[in-house]
């Protein structure tokens, strides 16, 4: 029949546009249900849905982004029921703004950001930091850091503004220099702050002999 | 005397320049603006000290979440029964062809029409703002002003009251497993409108309900016959809206629901309020 036929073609294009992108979907799945099993759902979901919605897509335009709009937006309705977590980050975006400027953690971080520079830091403590982020910041550093989307694209993927997504990449990779850096301590990568002062010693003093 | 068209923008200090190095670094600055950051740091070594450590930060950063993330690592491979799912998913939705021509909603449209409500379908994207400013808005997913769980269902149809100039009661869904979470003012094109959320184990709603004597809204699509109520399905960005009417008031009920739930779902409401 030729219907079936035409839809049948309508798959095989689908598939060969759309699961090539399969491992970067699930990757963000399981970041944002942090189960296999609700991952694996949200990624069928998704897949079922662009399949349904195909004729939509505009062809040439960048399909990576139009799925990853569909799952985020089907992972917002359907997987995510708690509003708290929300709310939170809503409160805490706000902040993020004076906090750029005024905090001191925040500018003690941009003293100091060698820090950050750990290249034995655990997988399972580079997760852990990920998945301690509140869910808008995951987000949005997944998109950015990982599977580097634009802003632009970001900003449509997530229905946000642009300037929103600045605000939210700009906290979310500052709270995640933060965890992995208290990660790296504990894992006693990081100098502590006795030894590095140590370390500094004699560059402190060779200042102080210059300026006496 | 010729003028050098840079001489009109001032050029950057180390406050605007701290302001942009995320996005330059990012490589998000425009032409004029990332010109401008790159002259600043050619010419500050602070600025330019800092850039760099920014920069390894980040490259840092990323290398991080790509060796832990990234393709090839168990975390960021699908597994490889989630493809074949998948891909029998697909193959099953297939092998109802009809489905795909009388799409969006051949089935919640013979239900419907049974029961004497007119299903309009439109099939292209809304153009409506009814529908797309709906969308957006619920999407955003704002926070609600009263919740069902503080006020109780009842108090919160009546909270609309005195806050908008039309009666905003929502209508009744007659399903059980609907459940009213709560409500907040919106607005549609500056007009106000009352949004109520909804939740069902098969998704979740956002009710708009606003004051169209004018009947500004609602025209998307064909030219509609009357029935008890006319009901137009749309789908628009993912989400199923149904658009409907009672006098000078219109409904937009924007869900991630599949079609045949929302006009199920619908036509129960309206069946309710006869």
């Amino acid at each position: 029949m030729f219907d079936l036929r035409r839809t049948d073609i309508a798959r095989d294009e689908f598939e060969r546009l759309t699961m090539q992108h399969i491992d970067p979907l699930y990757s963000a799945a399981l970041r944002l249900t942090k189960n296999d099993r609700d991952a694996e759902d949200l990624v069928q979901d998704t897949f079922l849905r662009a399949y349904r919605f195909f004729d939509k897509f505009e062809r040439g335009t960048n399909i990576k982004a139009w799925l990853f709009k569909i799952l985020t937006n089907t992972f917002i309705n359907r997987y995510r029921r708690s509003v708290k977590e929300r709310n939170i980050v809503e409160g805490s975006e706000r902040d993020a703004v004076h906090e750029r400027f005024i905090s001191r953690e925040a500018s003690e971080y941009a003293a100091n950001p060698e820090q950050f520079f750990f290249d034995r830091l655990l997988s399972d403590d580079v997760l852990r930091a990920v998945d301690a982020l509140p869910i808008d910041f995951r987000m949005v550093v997944i998109l950015a850091d990982l599977q580097e989307f634009s802003y632009k694209e970001i900003a449509e993927i997530l229905d946000i503004p642009v300037g929103t997504v600045m605000s939210r990449l700009f906290r979310g990779r500052r709270l995640l220099q933060k965890a992995l850096a208290r990660y790296a301590v504990i894992s006693g990568v990081l100098r502590g702050p006795d030894e590095s002062a140590a370390v500094d010693l004699d560059a402190y003093r060779r200042r102080r002999g210059k300026l006496a | 005397m010729s003028v050098d068209p840079t001489e009109a923008t001032t050029a950057m200090d180390c406050a605007e320049l701290e302001r942009s190095l995320e996005a330059y670094l990012d490589g998000e600055l425009a032409g004029p603006e990332q010109a401008e950051a790159s002259d600043h740091l050619a010419r500050c070594e602070a600025c330019r000290s800092s850039a760099d450590r920014q920069s390894r930060v980040r490259s840092a950063l990323r290398a991080h979440l790509k060796a832990v993330l990234g393709p090839g690592t168990d975390a960021g491979r699908a597994p490889e029964a989630l493809r074949e799912r998948i891909h029998a998913v697909l193959a099953k939705e297939r092998r109802s062809p009809w489905r795909r021509l009388l799409s969006p909603v051949p089935i919640a449209a013979v239900a419907a029409c049974a029961a004497g409500v007119l299903v309009v379908l439109a099939t292209h994207q809304g153009t409506d703002p009814l529908v797309d400013e709906a969308v957006a808005k619920h999407t955003r997913d704002l926070p609600l002003e009263v919740t069902a769980a503080s006020v109780g269902p009842e108090a919160l149809a009546g909270w609309f009251a005195g806050k908008l100039d039309f009666n905003a009661a929502p209508p009744r869904f007659h399903a059980d497993d609907v459940r009213l979470v709560g409500a907040r003012l919106s607005h549609i094109q500056d007009h106000p409108a009352a949004y109520v959320r909804y939740e069902s184990p098969r998704g979740h709603m956002g009710l708009f309900i606003l004051d169209d004597p004018q009947r500004r809204y609602g025209d998307v699509g064909r030219p509609m016959q009357a029935g008890p109520a006319t009901v137009r399905l749309i789908n628009a960005r993912g989400y199923n809206v149904a658009v409907w009417r009672r006098n000078e008031i219109v409904y937009s009920l924007v869900s991630d629901l599949d079609e045949r739930d929302l006009a199920r779902l619908v036509e129960a409401a309206q069946a309710g309020d006869r």
